[in-house]
């Protein structure tokens, strides 16, 4: 992390190098306040702080504020009564050289620079930060999917609902054909829990029925509806058919922006999303990250037939198009009954698409992959 | 009469100053000095590196640590007086 | 509970090698006394009258079960077969050598311990609320706050060497359990209007020669500014604090000095430059620190046990504290046995509790601000298999939050600093009141003893407080009464002048006699107290004394 050393120096033969090439040298204490050094720090080829006692340690903030209040980018030198011990700490405030009073340990000095490979807090000396390095690994992610893992369903869904997340996270629900059983661990756990419900305008009339009376059944207190912006629909989508000449377009007028617009309330959402569904689903985590919010997907790993069983054992309500052979259930134009046991074959059916985009990483963050 | 005492570097045990200028955590070993010459005799032992930590004087009568602070150095000298360090060793 | 990661085991390991270097540099001359008092304090060692001390890290006082295990090994290993947890929520050893020192924090690597700022004029180890994830009466927890707040401080490079130390608690619940307001910085998460959380925090809170409660700076910092918000204050201490008397150079002065407003606006001034920048803290991170902590949950849920031998129910009487979670129960191991030292645990014992953490435990154990151990999480069909074996390792005295249940500092028996014991103190007072039946008449009761006016008995915040003085080689004891640690924090007023040590217990036992004669139905102590002032008590307490 450590990218140049402290340039160790005596003080005089330094000075005198430095006076030769011409400029000026200003010394300021550790006592001084940096908004009342400006003037003199302007135009400094070098700034000298010097330490009255290494016990002082009001000229690791003047150092720092010179650097970031004021800007000071030339050389900056601790002087005085320091000690190798500070070495680390001097260069990340943003010293670039020192001259210690005690001038015979080199060794020690440059040992006690290299002591500390990693810090928590950032600082002037552009090294990565812990946090940045665990945020570049996943490694919250990681350890959360490994925890989860261990548990079932509704434990996920209570450590997540009372614990990690709580207070900010959501239930996001189609109220489809599966939708139930999601919702349902969520009102074991707290009925309260804010149900996202997308409606976008385009929904069988049966999907808003299902959705009141399941509301109802569960003792959801707390659904929301969210609804594409009449203003956006009347200049993108004024005669209704954008979903017939552009599929993508119109998922991401009437869901993917409405439901931006209530992400940022949230922290985390829980999806109803499962592997068996297949497509890009099939690598399915227990925790995700999307455009930098958590999607908590508890149901990831479960089968249809475990689906049927839970429907089964708590009695609860079919979606009425699911009698009519609809497995998964989006919008009334683009949705059609499903073939072959396959659960989205009847989403735009006929078109190489299987996602909306709500559910997917915008281009900036996607992976690389061959094309 | 005074007697110098400080803490050994190593292990931090309670010492005291010998007539020959060594140290020894028995106060019956250590050099009573008179008054005059104790700061004489702390000067030195301050100045000396390597076993003793902050060397000082205190009041010493008839065998014991005397003067205002001698709980002080009492407790010092023969150990907390209460405390589980006592009734685990009188276990 | 947290658990390292490789990041965090890597600097612990440093900073295991810059110490195990200091102590070299130091033995062979390269560093002084003078150079190696700060390093050695800010890794937890102190010289006492008799030995090293060295003070290890528990922070927010939350451990596991193999983490208690250890601490009972280093306690065998390379001190007398004990250890002394604090009212900061750590544990002490008053006798290891300051050369195997560097081996014993080996150790503590082992299982993710440190002795990292246990001491120094840098930012403290920190606290927390002790039933922090089980409490019934719980907003949030307070433990991945005291995490992320930790990691931060840790090794931080423009705050090591600041005017004087720094302590920083945080609690999460209804009650404050932490004492925010006795602390240079309290944070205390709150919701606001539109149900969003985030910290209320009071600065300038301590106790020691100058006690001041903590004023409010800030009533809503959100959660992604904790940092950058606590950054500004320390900066603006770090600049102005002062550093030309140690006994003005806490926080709490700067903030009398400048006055409440005037120093909120200066860190305001700070923080607007800073707000937006590399501290706010990632949602990931507060979620990453947030998944390691969590409240056991639980399918059958079995109520507290009603029945049972006299002693044990007398015991839940005392010790057993609500859980948030159905069949679920908290309880307190006091480490006050009546006439025995206060906060001292044995190397068995501290074994003892950690194979009850690891049975029953749910793999949790606690240290408390009142020098208490606590399994936060218990099943209550399993209270009576804890409590039994309680009985049999000495650990289940009844008494946690009465009078018996003293805090004491260890004082002039071993403390470089003391002015006059603590312990033979506390244990005469314990021992007289459990002999006239006052600590069970007498119900929640706070009695804290300091050997000197650097308070870390906490006195000024103890229903009745015991200041040990010296005056002229002799012990004096002043009383104080009216303190209060956390809720309803306030300061307790010096009653009278100082009593000889052998007539504290007596004048205690009076207090307490004339508060069961005055008290209105089932009042506490503290509100008779609040109700007719302290001059109401002072007859009692040099009642029968020779004048």
């Amino acid at each position: 992390m450590l990218t140049s050393q402290l340039d160790h120096q005596t003080r005089t033969l330094a000075d005198a190098q430095l006076a030769a090439g011409g400029g000026d040298i200003v010394t300021l204490n550790g006592a001084d306040h940096w908004r009342d050094v400006k003037d003199r720090v302007e135009g400094a080829i070098q700034v000298d702080i010097e330490f009255d006692s290494f016990k002082d340690g009001r000229g690791f903030t003047l150092a720092n504020q010179l650097r970031q209040r004021l800007g000071y980018a030339g050389r900056l030198r601790a002087t005085g009564d320091i000690i190798p011990d500070q070495a680390g700490f001097l260069k990340r405030v943003g010293f670039d050289a020192i001259a210690p009073d005690r001038g015979d340990l080199a060794a020690d000095w440059a040992k006690a620079e290299a002591q500390f490979s990693l810090a928590y807090q950032p600082a002037n000396d552009q090294s990565a930060t812990i946090i940045d390095l665990r945020e570049r690994s996943g490694a919250d992610l990681t350890q959360l999917n490994a925890k989860y893992r261990e548990q079932d369903a509704l434990e996920v869904l209570r450590d997540a609902i009372e614990n990690t997340w709580k207070g900010r996270i959501a239930i996001m629900s189609s109220f489809g054909a599966e939708a139930a059983i999601g919702l349902h661990l969520v009102s074991r756990v707290a009925p309260d829990t804010p149900v996202l419900f997308l409606d976008t305008g385009r929904l069988f009339a049966q999907t808003e029925q299902y959705q009141r009376e399941l509301s109802e059944k569960l003792g959801l207190t707390n659904v929301r509806v969210i609804r594409p912006s009449e203003t956006e629909i009347s200049a993108e989508d004024a005669d209704g058919k954008l979903w017939s000449r552009n599929a993508d377009a119109c998922c991401d007028l009437r869901k993917v922006r409405p439901l931006d617009g209530v992400l940022n309330e949230y922290d985390a959402l829980i999806t109803g999303r499962k592997r068996f569904h297949g497509g890009d689903r099939l690598s399915l985590p227990l925790v995700e990250r999307i455009n930098g919010s958590i999607r908590v997907n508890p149901l990831s790993n479960w089968s249809a037939e475990e689906i049927d069983a839970y429907f089964e054992r708590y009695d609860l309500p079919r979606h009425p198009l699911t009698e009519m052979g609809y497995a998964s259930i989006g919008c009334w134009t683009c949705t059609a009954p499903a073939t072959d046991g396959d659960v989205r074959s009847g989403r735009w059916s006929g078109q190489d698409k299987s996602e909306c985009g709500i559910h997917r990483p915008s281009p900036l963050e996607a992976p690389v992959a061959a094309e | 009469m005074k007697i110098i005492t400080a803490n050994r570097l190593t292990d931090g045990r309670v010492i005291y100053r010998t007539s020959d200028g060594q140290w020894t955590p028995s106060l019956a070993e250590a050099q009573p000095l008179d008054n005059d010459e104790a700061d004489n005799a702390l000067a030195i032992a301050e100045g000396e590196f390597g076993i003793a930590v902050g060397p000082y004087l205190i009041d010493y009568t008839e065998g014991e640590p005397g003067g205002q602070k001698w709980r002080r150095e009492g407790i010092r000298l023969a150990g907390p007086t209460a405390g589980t360090t006592r009734t685990l060793g009188a276990a | 509970m947290y658990r390292y990661d490789d990041f965090d085991a890597r600097l612990v390991r440093e900073r295991i090698a810059e110490f195990r270097d200091q102590v070299e540099r130091r033995i062979d001359g390269r560093l002084t006394e003078d150079q190696f008092k700060p390093l050695r304090l800010m890794n937890g060692v102190y010289l006492q009258l008799h030995a090293y001390m060295l003070r290890v890290a528990i922070p927010y006082g939350a451990l596991r079960a193999e983490q208690m295990r250890m601490l009972a090994t280093i306690s065998g290993k390379y001190d007398r077969g004990y250890g002394h947890f604090t009212t900061r929520q750590n544990i002490q050893y008053n006798w290891p050598s300051l050369v195997d020192i560097p081996d014993i924090l080996e150790e503590l690597a082992s299982v993710e311990m440190h002795a990292i700022q246990t001491s120094g004029n840098c930012i403290r180890n920190v606290t927390a609320d002790p039933f922090a994830g089980a409490a019934a009466d719980e907003l949030e927890d307070s433990r991945p706050w005291a995490e992320i707040i930790r990691q931060w401080s840790t090794l931080h490079p423009e705050f090591t060497f600041l005017p004087r130390k720094f302590k920083i608690a945080i609690n999460g619940a209804a009650e404050d359990r932490a004492g925010i307001r006795v602390h240079d910085i309290g944070l205390q998460i709150v919701e606001n209007e539109a149900g969003a959380r985030g910290f209320e925090v009071w600065v300038g809170g301590g106790q020691g020669r100058t006690p001041r409660l903590a004023r409010l700076v800030k009533d809503f910092v959100e959660p992604r500014d904790l940092l950058s918000y606590l950054t500004a204050i320390l900066r603006v201490y770090n600049q102005h604090g002062r550093r030309d008397n140690l006994y003005k150079a806490r926080i709490k002065i700067l903030v009398d000095a400048l006055g409440v407003e005037a120093f909120a606006a200066e860190v305001d001034e700070e923080w607007s430059y800073i707000r937006d920048g590399e501290l706010r803290l990632p949602q990931s991170e507060i979620l990453r620190i947030r998944s390691f902590f969590s409240t056991p949950s639980i399918t059958e849920a079995s109520p507290v046990p009603e029945a049972g031998p006299a002693a044990f129910r007398h015991w839940l009487k005392h010790n057993h504290r609500d859980h948030q979670t159905a069949g679920l129960s908290s309880v307190v191991i006091s480490l006050k046995p009546i006439g025995g030292t206060p906060g001292d645990a044995t190397t068995g014992q501290m074994q003892v509790v950690a194979d009850l953490t690891e049975h029953y435990g749910f793999d949790e154990v606690r240290v408390t601000p009142d020098q208490n151990l606590v399994l936060p999480h218990v099943r209550n069909e399993d209270l009576f298999a804890v409590w039994t074996a309680l009985v049999d390792a000495k650990l289940a005295t009844a008494n946690a939050g009465l009078a018996t249940d003293i805090v004491a500092c260890p004082g002039l028996d071993y403390c470089n600093l003391a002015n006059a014991r603590s312990i033979p103190v506390s244990q005469a007072i314990s021992s007289t009141l459990e002999a006239e039946g006052l600590s069970e008449a007498a119900g929640d009761v706070t009695i804290k003893i300091s050997g000197c006016i650097n308070a870390c008995g906490h006195h000024h915040v103890a229903a009745i407080g015991v200041l040990g003085v010296d005056k002229r080689g002799e012990e004096f004891y002043q009383i104080t009464l009216g303190g209060a640690f956390g809720a309803d924090a306030s300061i307790g007023e010096i009653v009278g002048k100082g009593l000889a040590a052998e007539d504290v217990p007596g004048a205690i036992a009076r207090i307490l006699k004339s508060y069961l004669a005055q008290r209105l139905g089932d009042e506490r102590f503290i509100d008779t107290l609040r109700r007719l002032g302290s001059d109401a008590f002072k007859e009692a307490i040099y009642a029968d004394l020779a004048a």
